[in-house]
Formats: structure tokens, sequence, C-alpha cells
């Protein structure tokens, strides 16, 4: 069923609750569930329904148009824009995004998984299926 | 009996009535201010239900016996208002045990937190045109005192003729922003689908009573000032006491009877399968306090919170917004009726 968008935060997850709103917010985009010229919630409203502090959807919403998905509105929450093709390669960024995915292979290879398993599941993932 | 005896027996009934009433109001998977399943309100809950109920209609009726002889032993004693008291103390007892048995049932609340990204109606009910319109009506009374305020005998009365006015221009003020905040800092439990629609709706006709009141209440005073006026006090008769408190009555009751139907949040109205992913209201039972009474929450950055004890939304007594609302009202009232009277 493809309902509106969501966005959800796990307390217990070790990941910062803004990552987890940025991770949720950026699966939209990538797989055009949020399209450009969409309106966010604001800040206060999306804060408000998850039960966290202002600052934590705040800093998700800087970290995504740093990204270039959105434009930040005062007062107004953010609207998704249209975003031009990547920048320059940031090769550092690159390298760090591997490093964290092959902790995740690791994880999953340590879980019982089999590479061909892992390799199927991270190609069903690229082509924007859910976890 | 005396006509007080006889109110005093209908306070103790309505109370009761009240009470009797109370567990049905919470949201399906809330009982006795705490959050279980619905399986549980279907079974075990309903004996728990039951039995507070049963000493809720108990000391009612002993509130009444003892009504009743009060009035024929002592007709004019300010004794007469103890059973109503004692009534509502038995009640408030038979409810806060019944919160703490429903305690032993609570379900641990989710580590998992879901919002929509689809952004949510948070203005003013009616716009700012609308609530803007108290404001004008006290300033139309206000040039009316102004235009007439030396046709009588000796003048204007010797105290301040705008009293009223401004009173009700704080009240209105007061009413504006809680308006303001009940939209725009609440939370919305119900991601999407009839359930949140519901939902909104409950919150928006919340939000739409206080400026409905600041109404109520700018046309009450302005009436009232208009019709004290030597130009204007043998034209507008009993018709400006009356009529305000009639109307004030009418809407209250219409209001009320609408969210008891609908439930609190909405939720009574929207069946149970469109209500699926909605479970409690999304506050921690440990934050309410005195068997659910207020909620105390510094974590929480909402200001309002829906009621666990009857219908409606109530202050997050741990945010400091709603400290600076509650100081905000008493330091205006107090300020205006120094200045006033």
């Amino acid at each position: 069923m493809a309902g509106a968008p969501r966005v959800s935060l796990n307390l217990e997850s070790p990941t910062p609750a803004y990552r987890q709103i940025a991770n949720d917010l950026r699966r939209h985009l990538v797989e055009e569930r949020l399209k450009p010229g969409d309106l966010l919630p604001p800040i206060r409203q999306l804060a408000l329904d998850l039960g966290v502090h202002f600052n934590t959807v705040a800093l998700a919403y800087r970290l995504l148009a740093d990204e270039g998905w959105l434009e930040l509105k005062r007062r107004r929450g953010a609207a998704v824009i249209a975003r031009e093709a990547p920048r320059a390669v940031d090769r550092r960024k690159l390298d760090h995004l591997l490093k964290q995915l092959g902790h995740v292979a690791a994880e999953l290879r340590s879980a019982g998984m089999s590479s061909r398993q892992i390799s199927a599941a991270l190609h069903r993932l690229a082509q924007g299926a859910k976890p | 009996m005396t006509s007080a005896s006889w109110f005093l027996m209908l306070v103790v009934a309505v109370h009761a009535f009240v009470f009797h009433v109370l567990p049905r109001l919470s949201r399906p998977d809330i009982l006795f201010a705490v959050t279980v399943s619905e399986a549980f309100v279907a079974g075990e809950g309903r004996r728990l239900v039951f039995r507070y109920r049963t000493i809720v209609w108990i000391g009612a009726a002993a509130a009444l016996a003892i009504s009743l002889l009060l009035s024929a032993t002592r007709p004019d004693s300010v004794w007469q208002a103890l059973p109503v008291a004692g009534n509502v103390v038995v009640a408030s007892t038979a409810w806060y045990l019944a919160h703490r048995k429903a305690r032993a049932h609570a379900v641990p609340p989710s580590d998992v937190r879901v919002a929509s990204l689809v952004p949510r109606d948070s203005s003013l009910p009616g716009g700012a045109l609308f609530a803007a319109g108290p404001f004008a009506i006290l300033l139309a009374a206000a040039l009316v005192v102004y235009t007439y305020r030396g046709d009588g005998p000796d003048g204007a009365d010797a105290s301040n003729p705008f009293g009223l006015l401004e009173l009700a221009a704080v009240q209105v003020a007061i009413m504006l922003t809680i308006a303001v905040t009940m939209v725009g800092r609440s939370r919305q439990i119900a991601v999407d689908g009839p359930a949140a629609a519901a939902e909104q709706r409950f919150r928006r006709v919340n939000a739409l009573v206080p400026v409905l009141v600041g109404y109520l209440g700018a046309i009450a005073m302005s009436a009232m000032t208009v019709a004290s006026m030597p130009a204007f006090a043998n034209t507008l008769g009993g018709v400006v006491w009356y009529l305000p408190q009639l109307a004030f009555m009418l809407f209250g009751l219409g209001v009320a009877s609408w969210m008891f139907r609908v439930g609190q949040g909405g939720q009574r109205a929207v069946s149970p399968a469109a209500r699926r992913d909605v479970h409690g209201d999304a506050t921690p039972d440990h934050a309410w306090r005195v068997g659910g009474m207020y909620y105390v929450n510094a974590n929480d950055p909402a200001m309002w919170v829906e009621n666990r004890v009857g219908l409606g939304y109530t202050l997050n007594l741990g945010n400091w917004r709603a400290w600076l609302l509650i100081v905000g009202m008493i330091l205006a009232f107090m300020v205006v009726s120094r200045l006033v009277f």
C-alpha cells in the first residue's frame, strides 16, 4: 500500500535521531515518493509529532538541504527542489560510506547471510525496494 | 425543601453521571488514564469499569440521602454542601483505585515513533480575520461608549466606563493564544487515513471553542456595557443579560454532545480497522500524575496533549511555554482587574 510518506524514529537505535529522520527522508527522495515542489511539514510540526527537540528535525532538514534535496523555508518547513546532477564526487565521503557498508556486510555475514544473499539484497535496495 | 437543596441534589446527580461516563470518553485503548490493549478494555476492563461505576452510584445515593436528611433537619445550613463535596471525593477515589488496578495491565510504550511527512493545517480555524472579530466588536462598543458617555443625568458612571471592555479584550487575547497554541503546539497521533482526518477535525473544533468563547465574551461584555449607559438603559432591557448566557449554554451543549459522540481525539467515530496503526496517545503513562489528571513531561516538546480524564486537551506542565501561558493569564487578569475596578 503506497500511503502518504512517513518518517519513523526508533528510540532504541544507536543511530542518532536526526540521522534516522534524514535517512528516511533521503529514501523517499531517492525513490521519488517526494518530488520537486512537495512541501515538508514545518520543523516544529514534525518535531512535535515525533516527540523530539526542534533542533533534531532542523538538523535533519539542514543535512538534506546541504545535499541539495531541500530548500529551507522560514517558518514553513522545507520544499523539495529539483536536484541537479551530483556535484563533483566527494571521494572522502564515498570512502566513508563504503567503509560503513563494509561493516554492515561483515555484520550480515556474521548473522548468517551468504555473500550472494547480501549482493542480492544490496541490488534490491539499490533498485529502490524496501529492506 | 428549599430551592438550594434541590439544586445541590441536582449537582450530585450530574457529578455522578459525569463520573459514570468518564471511562467511555478516552481513546479506545486508554482506560482509567492507562494505555492498555483493546482486548483488555473489552474483557477484564469491563469488570473494572463496572466496579468503579458501582462505587460512584453508591456514593451518589448516599450523598442524596444525606442531602434529603440535611434539607429536613438543617434547611439553611452550609452543611448542605457537604454531600456534594463527599460525592466528588468518593468518585475520585474510585477513579484513582481503578487507575491503579489498570496500571498492572499497561502496555509498554513503543520504541518506534512515526509521523506523516504531509504538512497539516495548523492555522487558526476560520482564519485571522475571523479571529479578529471579537476585537472589532469591542472596539465598536468602545466607540459607542465614547460617543454617548455624557448623555445622562450625571454623565457616565463614576467608575471606568470602558472597564468591562478592557477585561473582555484580555479574555479574548487569552482565548486566541489558547487556540493558536492548541493547533500549532499539539501532537498528531494518527499518521494518515480516516483516523488522522478525524483527529485533525477534533483538534480544530477544540481550537474553535476558545475563539467562539472570545466572541461570546465580547458580545456579552459589549452588550452589558452599552446597556448600562444612561442613553440606552431603557431601550435594551433584560435581553442583553439573558441572550448571551443562553447562546453560551446552547453552544456549550452542542460542542459537548459532539465531542461525547466522537470521543477523545475523534477516534470512537472511526472504525477499528482504520485506527489499526494508532496505539494510545503517544504520551508515556508514567508522565501522567494524580490518576491521569496532569501531564508533566519536560522531554515532550508538545505544549498541549490530549486529556486522559475527560475530553479535549490539557497543558503539559513540564513545558515552560505552558507555564508562561498560565502565569501570563493570571498576571493579565490581575493587572487589568486592578486597572479597571
